[in-house]
């Protein structure tokens, strides 16, 4: 049973925060995030779901993006972040 | 201070302006006078461009535009490729003048900015930066471009390399699992291994924020976008001194990007989108192909995640600072911001338990930014709410009161000065006043902040009379009370206004009189016998005596045949009411005249006086107390009641003998005192505590000294000790009372009244010989 978190649209300085407890609130849980509202990622936030992205897989549990939005797809990978991750199998097998 | 982060920073985005313009001010004066060099223009260009990137941040587009054209033309001077004339420079003193009004404006604490004046300023900017022909060519492209740029980066003069094209947009459908997954980069990739094979010249750029970074409202994604701007960009993101979610700080800054840029494209391009966050993050910008191989075979071994926590914390400011230091770049050394230890430690991998991550430091704290060079160690202050110093000052007030009245019960119980208790309380008495001292020191700030406010002042003001004026200051490190410095502006500001409007001459004048053209105006401050005194002099043409005393003849403020010394006519300008200007101008005229600079100064229990020499100019002196705190003063007794005479106008004590006491005319008298004749003011009597005129011997004389260097002979019964008192002001509480400047609780809790002793002995002289003389009190 997946848990579905749906992210805000503007993931800047102020999301940090709530979005990590948000995340980990449903630690250990197969979670799904959905990025169809993202229309700006910044540092700090990239972090939480980097770390997020690590520390599901170190539980062996799947998180996965859907619904990418253009903007956060563009936005990720000029971070330089792993467009794996974003894909949605990114999680390992 | 709201709960709101961005409402908060923005706060301090305001503060920092408000220091940067202190800065930009100070410098544009020491370029004026010739005494600046290219670290000047330097400290210039940073200054508007700190001022841009926040701006930027806030979306306060005005400002961002303004401070891109200043900006634009100070890169120009930094260069070399201008020159930094007098013109260049009049015209930035007056950019910066419009740049502090829009960045009131944008604070809500100024009106709109004058759009006319601003774009004029643009359009002259832009003439000095790009000539006068390329200077409207420029103009819509740079506004084009703020507009564009929602948050004020670098000039668009550049490439605008498509934004997306260079990072190889990625394609959500590919297979993912042949691509590196977070366990990622080989570190190596940091500072050897070309990440693209650079064809044309280029930059590899290292680059790690701090969590400060962030909490200024800064982004690495606007970085990593203006930087596409530059060329073609190619970006690698480390995330290996990530933690786990649970460990992570969400203000935290862990990652860290290689960004290799290609392109023909200058390293002062590249510093230049960093230039503002240059103080919040690990750089390091190195030419593609330039380092040598040698350097990577000397890097330390890197981390990966999986390594052993017993691993040595991979230190990536030296790092990078060894892969920097063998490039052959002609440009200056790369940058290395001083490691912050507490950042350091943030780099424990994901596997490592929890490391108690740094929370950032508070963005208001300037302590957070490290110094650029390790050598420039940058005194560690914080910013810390007024309200709490002042608590802690009004509690330390009353420790003293408290001691006070402790030591007088110990005396009163006849213990023994040598008595342990008695030694115990001398020993708390110094303590006590070494902590009052500390906590004054808190609140002292040099007058410099108001003295910046100044040569804008004189620069508009000369504008609108038409006169050459030159502003001297001198003493800007002269610390007084806070309060003090707050409430100076606007007095120093009226009488400034007046030494040019009223004071100076016109240059015709001037030269008609055989004075150079340009008039001077000093502006000083100093310590004088534990007071600030501030003066402000000018080269004019000295007080219209017999103009004056017609005025105030005119308005029925002094009888028509009243006699009065040259320093009385000066003085009477302070009068309510008196202004000397013919026409009401729109500089100092408005009907509020000296007088009330006069009550300003004297509501911080400060005095003004003017001494003025025709032809040659006019001297105001305000003299204000160092601190409304507390007083050093001797008590002594009058009619039965206790005053404190502040001790820093005490010259000596004496007990008079007859024939030393001479009678002049009715009631005055003077006393002999080291072959000088001293008039003597009897205390009881000017303070109306009695009325009759009683012997003038049997006393205590208490020679004083007025801040005009005068001397006279305060009369009292007695002379009860010397002691520091603190001041409850008798404005607040009650209202003025001519000859008071405060008052006291002493230590047996009784209240006494400070003596103003100017005040006091100007009261006696009216008192005994000029009743019709009725100064504004």
């Amino acid at each position: 049973m997946s848990v579905a978190i749906s992210l805000p649209a503007v993931l800047d300085l102020r999301a940090a925060e709530p979005l990590k407890t948000q995340l980990l609130a449903v630690r250990g849980q197969e979670t799904t995030l959905d990025g169809s509202d993202v229309e700006r990622l910044g540092g700090l936030c990239l972090q939480v779901l980097l770390s997020a992205l690590a520390t599901w897989r170190a539980d062996g549990q799947a998180l996965t993006f859907i619904n990418v939005s253009e903007a956060l797809a563009s936005q990720w990978s000029a971070f330089g972040a792993s467009a794996a991750d974003l894909a949605p199998q990114g999680q390992l097998a | 201070m709201s709960d709101d982060p961005f409402e908060a920073i923005k706060v301090t985005f305001f503060q920092e302006c408000s220091e940067l313009l202190g800065d930009l001010e100070t410098n544009l004066l020491a370029l004026e006078n010739g005494e600046g060099d290219i670290e000047t223009i330097n400290a210039v260009f940073r200054a508007v461009h700190s001022v841009k990137g926040g701006a930027g941040a806030f979306g306060l587009e005005d400002l961002v535009r303004f401070a891109h054209v200043f900006e634009t033309l100070m890169d120009e001077l930094r260069s070399g490729r201008k020159e930094c004339d007098d013109v260049t420079i009049k015209t930035l003193l007056r950019a910066s003048d419009v740049l502090a009004d829009h960045i009131g404006a944008a604070q809500g604490v100024a009106p709109p900015v004058d759009a006319a004046r601003s774009a004029g300023l643009v359009a002259e900017l832009e003439v000095l930066t790009h000539g006068q022909a390329a200077a409207a060519a420029a103009a819509a492209p740079v506004a084009a471009a703020a507009d564009e740029d929602d948050f004020g980066f670098t000039p668009l003069t550049l490439d605008l390399a498509d934004f997306g094209a260079p990072v190889e947009l990625p394609s959500l459908e590919l297979p993912s699992l042949e691509l590196p997954s977070l366990d990622l980069p080989d570190l190596a990739a940091l500072t050897s291994a070309p990440l693209a094979a650079p064809s044309a010249a280029g930059w590899r750029i290292v680059f790690r924020p701090h969590p400060r970074l962030y909490a200024s409202a800064n982004d690495v994604s606007l970085l990593l976008r203006e930087l596409t701007r530059l060329g073609q960009t190619s970006v690698e993101l480390d995330a290996s001194g990530l933690p786990s979610l649970e460990a992570l700080e969400a203000e935290d800054a862990h990652l860290i990007w290689t960004i290799v840029l290609t392109g023909d494209v200058s390293e002062a391009a590249v510093r230049d989108v960093f230039d503002f966050v240059e103080m919040d993050c690990d750089l390091s910008i190195t030419a593609l192909g330039g380092a040598p191989a040698s350097v990577e075979a000397d890097l330390p071994p890197l981390p990966v995640l999986d390594a052993a926590p017993a691993e040595p914390e991979f230190d990536i400011a030296a790092l990078l600072a060894k892969a920097a230091a063998p490039v052959e770049a002609p440009a200056p050394a790369p940058v290395v911001a001083a490691p912050e230890p507490a950042v350091v430690a943030a780099q424990a991998p994901v596997a490592a338990p929890a490391a108690p991550a740094p929370k950032p430091v508070a963005p208001a704290a300037p302590a957070a930014a490290a110094p650029s060079s390790p050598a420039a160690v940058a005194p560690v202050t914080i910013r810390v709410d007024l309200d709490r110093v002042d608590r802690l000052i009004n509690v330390v007030g009353e420790l003293v009161i408290q001691q006070a009245m402790l030591a007088q019960r110990v005396m009163e119980s006849g213990l023994a000065r040598s008595s342990d208790i008695a030694l115990g309380l001398e020993d708390l008495e110094l303590l006590t006043r070494d902590i009052q001292d500390s906590v004054m020191a808190i609140r002292a700030q040099p007058v410099k902040s108001v003295f910046q406010r100044m040569p804008r002042l004189v620069r508009e003001v000369a504008e609108m009379t038409g006169k050459r004026v030159r502003l001297v200051t001198a003493g800007e490190d002269t610390e007084v009370d806070k309060t003090v410095v707050e409430r100076l502006a606007e007095p120093i500001t009226h009488m400034l206004r007046n030494a040019i409007d009223h004071g100076l001459e016109s240059p015709e004048e001037r030269e008609a009189a055989g004075k150079p053209a340009e008039g001077t105006v000093r502006l000083a401050a100093l310590h004088r016998s534990g007071r600030i005194v501030i003066e402000i002099s000018d080269d004019g043409k000295g007080i219209n005596r017999p103009r004056v005393r017609g005025i105030a003849v005119d308005r029925g403020l002094i009888a028509e045949d009243a006699v009065l010394t040259d320093d009385e006519v000066d003085n009477l300008i302070f009068l309510p009411g008196f202004s000397t200007a013919e026409t009401v101008t729109d500089v100092s005229g408005r009907g509020v005249g000296m007088d009330v600079v006069r009550r300003s100064i004297q509501a911080l229990g400060g005095r003004i006086s003017i001494s003025s020499n025709p032809g040659k100019g006019s001297t105001f002196t305000l003299s204000l107390p160092l601190t409304l705190a507390v007083l050093d003063g001797m008590v002594v007794s009058a009619a039965e009641q206790t005053l404190v005479a502040p001790l820093s106008a005490i010259v000596e004590s004496l007990t008079p003998r007859v024939e030393d006491i001479h009678h002049v005319g009715g009631h005055d008298a003077v006393i002999r005192f080291r072959d000088e004749f001293v008039p003597m003011v009897d205390v009881g009597r000017v303070m109306g505590f009695r009325d009759d005129a009683t012997t003038l011997t049997g006393g205590v004389v208490m020679i004083v000294e007025t801040e005009a260097g005068s001397r006279a002979a305060l009369l009292v019964d007695a002379i009860n000790g010397q002691r520091q008192v603190v001041i409850k002001s008798l404005e607040t509480h009650y209202r003025h009372v001519d000859g008071v400047s405060a008052a006291t609780i002493l230590g047996d809790g009784s209240v006494a009244l400070i003596l103003d002793i100017d005040a006091l002995v100007t009261a006696g002289r009216r008192k005994s010989n000029r009743p019709e003389l009725k100064m504004a009190s």
